[in-house]
Parts: C-alpha cells; structure tokens; sequence
C-alpha cells in the first residue's frame, strides 16, 4: 500500500471511531448497519472479487446467521457462543453449496445460489416452529460483554465496528498470504491454476465457506442491532444488495466493500428529499456508474491517481527538453 | 533405466472422432523429446490425457514407472510433472513475480501452513532468480497481462519450472513468437535442460525450433504415430511429408 493509502486508511478508522460522538441515533443505526453489512460485503469480496465465484447467496447467509443468534441467545447461550456457532454454520453450509461451483460457472453458478437464497427464505417463512414464520422474532438483546453493556446505540455500534475490525484484519492475513495469491489464480485462470499445483476444487470449497461465514457473522450482529428480523429482511433483494455493494466499491478490491455498502446505504438516504422519485435516481445512479466505471468507485480512484502521477512523470522531461533551443 | 514417461495404448475418442489412437511411447530421463504433426493430428489432445486434463477412452501412462492414469493435475504437478498450454495462460492481473511464486507455492508444506506462513511462501528469492534467468527483471513487478506476447510467453515457460520440475511438457512454446524471442526462448530452454537435467517433451510446428532443440522426434497425424527418429531422419521421411503436405 502507497503511503497515501495509509494516511486515508487512518483518517477514514478515526472518523468511524468520532462519527457516534456526533450523530443523532438515526446516524449512529445507519452507520452500524453499514459496520454490520460492510462484514458480509467482505464475504462476498472474496467469494466473487477475489475467487471469481458468483453468488447470490449471500443474504441468504446473513438470514441464517441472524435467525441463529435470534433462537439461540434467548435459549440461554452466551452472544459469543452463538456469534461463533453463526459463523461455523454458515461455514459448513457454503462449503457443500460450493460443490455445485465445481461443476458450474458465471451465470449458471448465479441460478444454483440464487435457488439456494429462495430455498432459505421459505425456510424460514414456513417453518413456523423453529422461526416464527412471517411474523418473525422480535427483541434479539444486546449482549453484556465482561461487564460491557452493549445496549445503547454508541456501545452497540462500538461491538460491530470492533468486530468489524478484526474481521478485516483476518481477511487481510489471509489475502496476503498465498491464499490471496491462489484465490486471484482460481479466478484468473481455474486451468491454468491447476496445472500448477492449486488445488483449485478446496480452494473454491474454501473461499464459498469462508465468505459465507463472515455473512453469518454479519447476520450474527444484526439480529440484535435491529431487534425484528422477518424472512423478508433476508429475500432475495438483500443478497442483489449486497452484490452491488461489492461491485460499486470494486470488486476484488480490499476496501471496496468499505465503500461500496456506504454508498449504498447513503444514498437512497440522501435521496430522499426527491421523495417518490428516489428509486428512480438511484436505479439510473446505479446505471450510469456500471456504464463508466464498472470497476467500481476504488477502481476510478486508482485509474485518476495513476493518471495524475503518470503525467507529474511525462511532464518532467518535457520541460527539460521545452528548455532546449 | 526406466523412462521417466511411458504412454502406452493411449486412446482417446470425442463422440465418433478418435483423436487419439493406440499411441505408445517412452521418454527418457534428460531427453528432449519433439511431437510434430498437422493441424488436429491430436497432439494437445494427447498432452491433455497424459496430464489428467482429459480421462483417456483407454491405454495407461506411468511416471517413473508409477501408474498415474487419471491422476489430477494438481496432483501430477506435485509429483513434479509440469507443462505449458498453446495458448498463454498466465494470470494476467497478478505481477510477474506473483505468476512465479503462484507456481512454486503450493509445492511446499499444507494449506493450512500456507495460511500462516509468509505472504511471499519463502520464494520471493526463487521467483527473483527465475526471472533473472528468463531476462524479465525489468518487469518483475508489471502486471503480466501489460506484457508483450513475447514476453507472456517466457514468463508461461518460467513459471512451468518454478517448481523445479523433472518433467515438462511444452505444449507449442515458439507459437506466435517473433524471431528474436524465439531464440530467446530456445537458448533458455536449452540452458535449464542443461542445468537441471530436466525431461522435456515439445509440441511445435516451427521446424528450426524442433531441430534445434529436441533429440529425438515423434510425428502424429490422424491419432496415430507415423514415424519416430532423430529430427534429420525425420525431414526426409516420405510418410512424414505425405502427412503435411498431403496427396
């Protein structure tokens, strides 16, 4: 990372850490839900950005996660026991929904997830004795952690900026080891990799598991971040959501998901002075910027601050020779 | 001495087209061995059931007299098999020192120390010297889809022996390769061959490049071995040159 990407990186964690001393409690929901949400953009980084698999899965993820800590919390388990159990979960389960990414890609492998989102959300409408069915689960508490109480806004949104933290810091490690480096070869060249020794069939597995699994976690937190989760919260609308979040950022760009999920959900809120006529905006905004930059925001700021720097090079010697007779 | 590669009774057949038809043959250790054949004699088909690409219809292939029919390639790559495509495949948005460490990395230790351990696999120093050796220093750090094809196209053999492989199957390496760069590639190509004692097996139809390197020549045409020599032999060979230039 360039020196200038650190001083950013370092402004942007100071303003997230002073931004609730501020805000009204309105500002500090939207800003921990997109803590909350930026973790399951995460997961869908990696999964798409980096390993090149799509899904549409996603919040599907965060469905389970959420409706886990939802039933196991009041059951008696400890937050910690069922953030952890949430992960685990959908670890297992997007490893075996991996399998079929084996067998198909692109556009194919979008239908299987997609199935499998519409799969979990009648799940969780019908099967009423385990989930409630559409009335959904209401008054997910706050944890107390080690003497925190965490149920007032501020402390709240300290749980998910911190989890959010370290889950970034993981998912870091693991983009610069060689893992990283395999998973962009999967998604580069799936042959080619193979040819070299990648065992390209577990790192799939891995990257569909591992991606869902931080959308569990993600879920894990906003049960008890919005206390009313329904099947709805979890339809097929949230994972296309969270699809565009990745891909406005900038898909396989480590701080696209950061954001990508803050325009997302900034926007439509700016937007509503236009009342009526906001999805309109935000559709055609969404539209314009797939058109011009569809490696999304990052992507555009990289390409302005390569231009700008490859100029400051090209201009250098063309004064020296402007000098000349 | 056993060959390190033996190919025997080697079928392969796409619904009614057999590509591949009762092919056997040896490769010894250290010899650089040249496949020629027109266009669809079913040389890239034959490299791809040798590598578990594809599963062969029938015939066997052992490695260091190992069966290892169907084995996957990954697998094959491990036990130190290797190879190039026709067509370029590196992984264009990762640098060229990445493509090298790519390719060396998963030959050491188990994913989860591969988790753990260093970013760079400990081969930021194996890379360095693979691109020193391949004369790309001046690109080490340049994406290698920026690269030109000549370029692409050392860096696709660099990193078939990054891992230090004993054989290495060179599918077309001279393909759309100016005459500069191609005799680039062949003094390098020569040079590891010389310095590790590889193995090597080429498919190629620039003529010079097979006379040049290779020590012994096997000609296919419809699936089938037609003749077998040393690449002199080979040229004057009156079923050979039936086979290219037809009745």
């Amino acid at each position: 990372m360039t020196r200038l990407g650190g001083i950013l990186v370092v402004l942007a964690a100071a303003a997230a850490v002073a931004a609730p001393f501020f805000l009204k409690p309105f500002g500090i929901f939207l800003l921990s839900t997109w803590a909350v949400l930026t973790i399951a953009v995460i997961g869908l980084n990696l999964t798409l950005g980096y390993a090149g698999q799509i899904s549409l899965a996603q919040g599907a993820f965060v469905g389970i996660g959420a409706y886990t800590v939802a039933l196991l919390t009041p059951a008696g388990v400890p937050f910690p026991l069922a953030f952890i159990a949430a992960g685990f979960l959908c670890f297992v389960i997007g490893w075996l929904l991996g399998y079929p990414a084996l067998r198909v890609q692109h556009h194919y492998l979008a239908f299987v997830t997609l199935a499998f989102t519409t799969l979990v959300f009648l799940v969780l409408r019908n099967e009423e004795w385990l989930t409630n069915g559409i009335y959904g689960i209401t008054g997910t508490a706050r944890p107390n952690l080690l003497g925190w109480k965490t149920g007032g806004a501020r402390d709240f949104y300290f749980l998910c900026l911190g989890t959010l933290a370290l889950l970034s810091l993981a998912t870091w490690w693991m983009l610069r080891s060689p893992w990283g480096r395999a998973f962009v070869a999967l998604r580069e060249n799936p042959v080619r990799a193979l040819s070299l020794g990648l065992d390209t069939r577990r790192y799939t597995l891995m990257a569909f598991a591992i991606g869902s699994s931080l959308g569990g976690l993600a879920g894990a937190l906003y049960a008890p971040l919005v206390q009313f989760i329904e099947p709805n919260s979890f339809s097929l609308g949230l994972s296309f959501n969270l699809l565009l979040m990745v891909i406005v950022g900038g898909s396989g760009n480590f701080f696209g998901p950061f954001v990508g999920t803050l325009i997302a959900l900034l926007l439509p809120e700016w937007l509503r002075v236009t009342q009526g006529y906001y999805l309109i905006v935000y559709a055609a905004a969404v539209m314009v910027m797939m058109a011009f930059c569809p490696t999304g925001v990052l992507g555009l700021l990289e390409r302005a601050v390569r231009a700008l720097s490859r100029r400051k090079v090209t201009r250098a010697p063309a004064l020296t020779g402007g000098a000349g007779p | 001495m056993t060959a390190v590669l033996e190919v025997s009774h080697m079928r392969k057949i796409f619904g009614g087209i057999v590509a591949v038809d009762d092919v056997s043959f040896e490769v010894r250790a250290g010899e650089i061995l040249g496949i020629i054949g027109p266009n669809g004699s079913g040389k890239s088909t034959l490299f791809n059931c040798v590598l578990g690409q594809l599963q062969p219809s029938a015939g066997e292939v052992r490695i260091d007299g190992r069966p290892t029919t169907g084995t996957r390639p990954c697998d094959l790559n491990r036990l130190g098999v290797s190879r190039t495509f026709q067509l370029l495949q590196v992984f264009p948005q990762l640098s060229v020192r990445d493509n090298l460490i790519v390719a060396g990395q998963e030959h050491q230790g188990s994913m989860t120390s591969r988790l753990f351990g260093r970013a760079d696999a400990g081969l930021s120093g194996a890379a360095g010297r693979m691109i020193e050796f391949f004369r790309l220093s001046h690109l080490a750090d340049e994406q290698a889809g920026s690269l030109s094809y000549g370029q692409q196209k050392l860096l696709d053999a660099a990193m078939a022996f990054m891992a230090g492989p004993r054989l290495v199957l060179l599918d077309e390496p001279a393909g759309g390769v100016n005459l500069t760069m191609l005799g680039q590639l062949r003094d390098r190509l020569q040079a590891y061959h010389a310095e590790e004692n590889a193995t090597f097996v080429v498919i190629e139809h620039q003529m010079e490049f097979v006379m040049a390197l290779c020590t012994r020549v096997l000609v296919l045409a419809e699936g089938r071995i037609i003749a077998e020599g040393a690449p002199h032999d080979i040229r004057r060979n009156p079923a050979v040159i039936e086979a290219y230039l037809g009745h």
